[in-house]
């Protein structure tokens, strides 16, 4: 058992920490409650998400569309100059749609009552990291995060058989295309690789013989969902991990799922998400344990460990790099401002260096201190002025289409597009607003939780000093150039 | 001295030094460290502390959306090409002639003039094994460099970066461009990426009574290092041990990267305020980022490696005139570099080598364009370079074709294993995870 987290250290710290990497931060007055309510309650809020309701609606754009196979028709008999023209249209409509379905996602992660779901449909997000750059398909991409949702904290097993059969994986690592006679070895390969399993736990054969097994796999492109062909499957024996049998697709999954490797795999995946480095042996050991102990079931060890102290080791606390969305939907969620219109959402992030749905390989995200760079840095300071004064975001911005020289349309959109600043009435007291010491202490408790180191804060007083009034002005800029300090860039 | 004064007077020379005299300007201790660090790691030292001046610069070209090379270099007495292209096949009494057999697209007189004084390579037929005819794939084979069914999150420059220079100056590798290319990306990621030197800075807008103690003022005191002791710190940087870790902890490591962009950006905008380049660059995007290029190579800026990027190369449709203009601008905008290059005294020193994802299918389409294909040829310029023409020219006959694509007859990356060994002056092995047959461009 992981030893739990002593009263005596549940306090502001710790608990900014926890809804920090449990979630994406969140003002004073939360930290405060949870404060309040103590460990048991406010983890038990955050995992046991299902008895908070979200009453969040589709995407107005995600429907399944009855006529699509009559229009994948039309499209086949129409001459070449039409079909490219409905090709057109086609892209320019995913695109839009995109768009939308990130907003709509960052939405739910800024405002929507279940953090800790949306940071693990996060985390399952970066691990089966499926890129809407190939799949082409916004509507497939949204089922793949709504899966991601419902799963979030359920069975292993059933995760990974869920998502072996999830279209936009199917089109995303080739298995659409895998046949009896060709079988496309991408998806068993990366099954075993990055999702369960980690490189040098399998062998070639494994790969090959586990691709023959899933045979017959197949996405429909009509009614846009999983089909088995059985005509496709390879029946014949099959030898994975040293056992023989005619396995098929099922099988195999289930012999990765309870592979030895499986639980270390990704419980050190997981404990390396939330507490942002890998596990000593001994937590590793533990957390294996646990898993095992709830027969491949991720909420009780996400409980664990969020009601563990080594997951407040002090060593750990404002030690993790902001990912680009979590930069985004912590400031908006501390800053209490509404999220920006989507194209600037899209711009913030990709000048950061996170496309939502666009990860940018079957890897994932690096993550870590591979987020930042100089230009990464300097766009996180310039972008906080987009957050606080609700400046047109800066010409900075990210290349919004990946065709360089097709950008003026977004961009003059963009341009146009109005964030707003931030409430400073809303954020601060009359006494804070009147007293430079208490603004300054009031910002870092709201933004850091923590204190800046002496210098800064000198620099910060003076820069307020030579201002003759704290209008909003003043403290807008301030905000900003707190958040324009690497101190910010961590949580 | 107290710590207050020593902190001022470390940042007013930092400032003082960076922005000041022309190429008098000298790094700070950690970066100085930092470029000792290369200079130690680099196979021949190449990159000088102060100015760089002798180092070898290579400056890659992406013409993204898959140049239809067949007609770049166009093979005109061939009778398959003209068969397969009855709309589209240029004609021999059209174009800029470089042998009985081949020719360049009429709009490429710049890389002719380029071509006639031997300052032209053209790398025919390059290509690899199993050719993916999706943008997004494709480009990712190319900037990764690794097998096809391979997937790979660094690029090939980066891990260029990550054997040779851990912890260097960031600006030893510059993007002109909104979003860094893969071929950078990197376990210990470098580079910087710029559009116009003005976006490379902290934007504020400043009130004029800001004066003293503006938000600028600000910024870059909240991110100097704490303390003499801090930048010791930043001497261990070259020990960084991977992406996930830093001796110092995360803090330490942004306060480095903080450093680096306030310098980087000071640096960078210093230059290219200050120097003037001579070229007749097109107004386009291309010829404005190697302008910029041309002008922080002649300002001494210590960069290995230079992007730049033109796109539009994706012809489905009524190819003819957008190919035309596309290749106007690339031969001239290269021609205008070059000859900038020339001008500086620089130009034994600079390689400009040209990729596309892919070429385009051997038969025109229905719609006055060409579809995906598969190998196209690279060009290289400069003039310490192999002019002429490279490798052997892909065999248009329909039974050479593969699925109606040109078969490739050298590698990628035995340009690129060339490109390293020979003018990056590295071993090409570590980078590209084995040995290639070297094209050299040199």
């Amino acid at each position: 058992m992981l030893a739990p987290l002593p009263e005596t250290r549940w306090n502001f710290q710790t608990v900014a920490h926890l809804l920090n990497r449990a979630g994406f931060g969140g003002p004073p007055a939360q930290i405060e409650r949870l404060l309040e309510w103590g460990p048991e309650r406010s983890v038990a809020w955050l995992v046991d998400y299902e008895s908070t309701a979200d009453p969040t609606p589709d995407p107005e754009w995600a429907k399944p569309d009855p006529e699509r196979a009559e229009r994948l028709r039309e499209m086949r008999e129409a001459s070449e100059e039409d079909r490219r023209k409905l090709v057109r249209q086609n892209q320019q409509e995913e695109r839009q749609h995109l768009m939308l379905l990130r907003h709509w996602w960052l939405e739910r992660m800024s405002t929507g009552p279940r953090p800790f779901q949306e940071k693990m449909v996060l985390f399952w997000h970066g691990h089966f990291a499926t890129s809407a750059e190939k799949v082409r398909d916004a509507y497939l991409m949204w089922r793949q995060n709504e899966l991601f949702r419902r799963m979030a904290l359920g069975n292993w097993t059933d995760l990974l058989l869920e998502v072996a059969r999830d279209p936009a994986m199917l089109i995303w690592l080739d298995q659409a295309q895998s046949r009896k006679e060709h079988p496309n070895e991408n998806f068993a390969r990366e099954l075993m690789e990055l999702f369960a399993l980690g490189e040098g736990h399998y062998s070639e054969q494994d790969v090959t013989e586990g691709a023959r097994a899933l045979t017959g796999w197949s996405f429909d492109r009509p009614t846009r969902r999983f089909v088995y062909r059985g005509l496709q499957h390879d029946p014949g024996p099959k030898t994975i991990f040293g056992r023989t049998g005619t396995f098929d697709g099922r099988n195999f999954v289930e012999m990765v799922a309870s592979h030895p490797q499986s639980a270390p795999f990704i419980t050190s995946k997981i404990w390396n998400f939330f507490a942002g480095e890998r596990p000593s042996r001994v937590v590793s050991e533990e957390l294996v344990a646990e898993f095992q102990r709830a027969q491949g079931e991720f909420k009780p060890l996400l409980r664990s460990i969020f009601l563990c102290e080594d997951f407040y080791n002090p060593t750990l606390i404002r030690n993790q790099v902001k990912s680009p969305v979590q930069w985004l939907v912590g400031s908006v969620r501390m800053l209490e401002r509404d999220l920006p219109p989507a194209l600037v959402c899209f711009s913030l992030t990709r000048s950061l260096g996170q496309d939502l749905f666009a990860p940018p390989n079957v890897k994932g995200w690096d993550g870590g201190l591979s987020w930042i760079t100089t230009n990464n840095l300097l766009a996180r300071y310039n972008e906080a002025a987009t957050l606080v004064q609700g400046d047109p975001a800066p010409a900075a911005g990210a290349q919004l289409v990946s065709n360089p020289g097709a950008n003026s349309l977004l961009e003059r959109r963009l341009r146009n597009a109005r964030t707003g600043g931030i409430e400073v009435t809303k954020l601060f007291t009359d006494s804070e607003r009147s007293d430079r010491a208490a603004l300054l202490a009031a910002i870092e408790r709201r933004l850091l939780q923590d204190q800046l180191k002496p210098k800064q804060r000198q620099t910060l007083l003076e820069f307020l000093a030579a201002r003759s009034v704290l209008d909003d002005r003043t403290i807008r800029d301030a905000v900003r150039l707190v958040m324009s300090t690497p101190e910010y860039q961590l949580a | 001295m107290s710590n207050q004064s020593q902190l001022r007077t470390r940042r007013e020379f930092l400032r003082s030094t960076v922005l000041g005299g022309a190429l008098s300007w000298t790094v700070p201790a950690f970066l100085a460290n930092t470029i000792a660090t290369l200079q130690a790691n680099a196979a021949d030292s190449l990159v000088q502390p102060v100015t760089g001046k002798d180092g070898n610069i290579l400056v890659v070209l992406q013409m993204a959306g898959g140049n239809d090379g067949l007609n770049t270099v166009v093979p005109h007495g061939n009778d398959y090409y003209h068969n397969a292209r009855p709309k589209l096949g240029l004609k021999a009494d059209d174009l800029l002639k470089l042998n009985d057999e081949l020719a360049l697209h009429r709009s490429l007189t710049g890389f002719k003039e380029l071509f006639d004084k031997g300052e032209l390579g053209i790398v025919q037929g390059v290509g690899y094994p199993n050719p993916n005819r999706s943008h997004f794939r494709s480009t990712e084979i190319w900037q990764t460099a690794v097998d096809s069914q391979r997937i790979e999150a660094h690029g090939w420059l980066g891990r260029f970066f990550d054997n040779t220079c851990s912890g260097c100056d960031p600006t030893v590798a510059v993007n002109i461009g909104r979003q860094m290319p893969q071929a950078f990306a990197a376990a210990q990621p470098l580079g910087v990426s710029l559009e116009t030197p003005q976006n490379y800075r902290f934007i504020s807008a400043d009130r004029p009574e800001g004066g003293h103690m503006s938000t600028e003022e600000s910024y870059r005191r909240l991110n100097e290092p704490e303390s003499e002791m801090s930048e010791n710190a930043g001497g261990t940087i070259s020990a960084i041990g991977g992406a996930a870790t830093h001796p110092g902890g995360a803090l330490d490591f942004l306060e480095r990267v903080a450093m680096d962009a306030q310098v980087s950006s000071d640096k960078i905008r210093g230059i290219a305020s200050r120097t003037e380049v001579q070229g007749n660059y097109p107004a386009s995007q291309l010829g404005n980022a190697l302008k910029l290029v041309a002008k922080l190579i002649g300002g001494g800026l210590s960069t290995r490696v230079f992007y730049v990027s033109q796109g539009g190369y994706d012809t489905h449709t009524n190819q003819s005139a957008a190919h035309e203009r596309l290749l106007k601008d690339l031969g001239n905008s290269v021609q205008a570099f070059v000859s900038d290059m020339k001008e500086q005294g620089n130009l034994s020193r600079v390689l400009v080598m040209t990729f596309s994802e892919f070429g385009r299918r051997v038969a025109e389409n229905a719609s006055g364009g060409t579809d995906h294909g598969a190998a196209a040829p690279m060009f290289l310029a400069g003039n310490r370079i192999k002019s002429g023409l490279l490798g052997r020219y892909p065999s248009l006959a329909p039974k050479d074709l593969l699925q109606g694509d040109l078969g490739y007859t050298v590698d990628f990356r035995s340009v690129y294993a060339g490109v390293l060994e020979n003018w990056l002056k590295t071993p090409s092995a570590p980078i590209l995870g084995r040995s290639f047959p070297l094209l050299s461009p040199v």
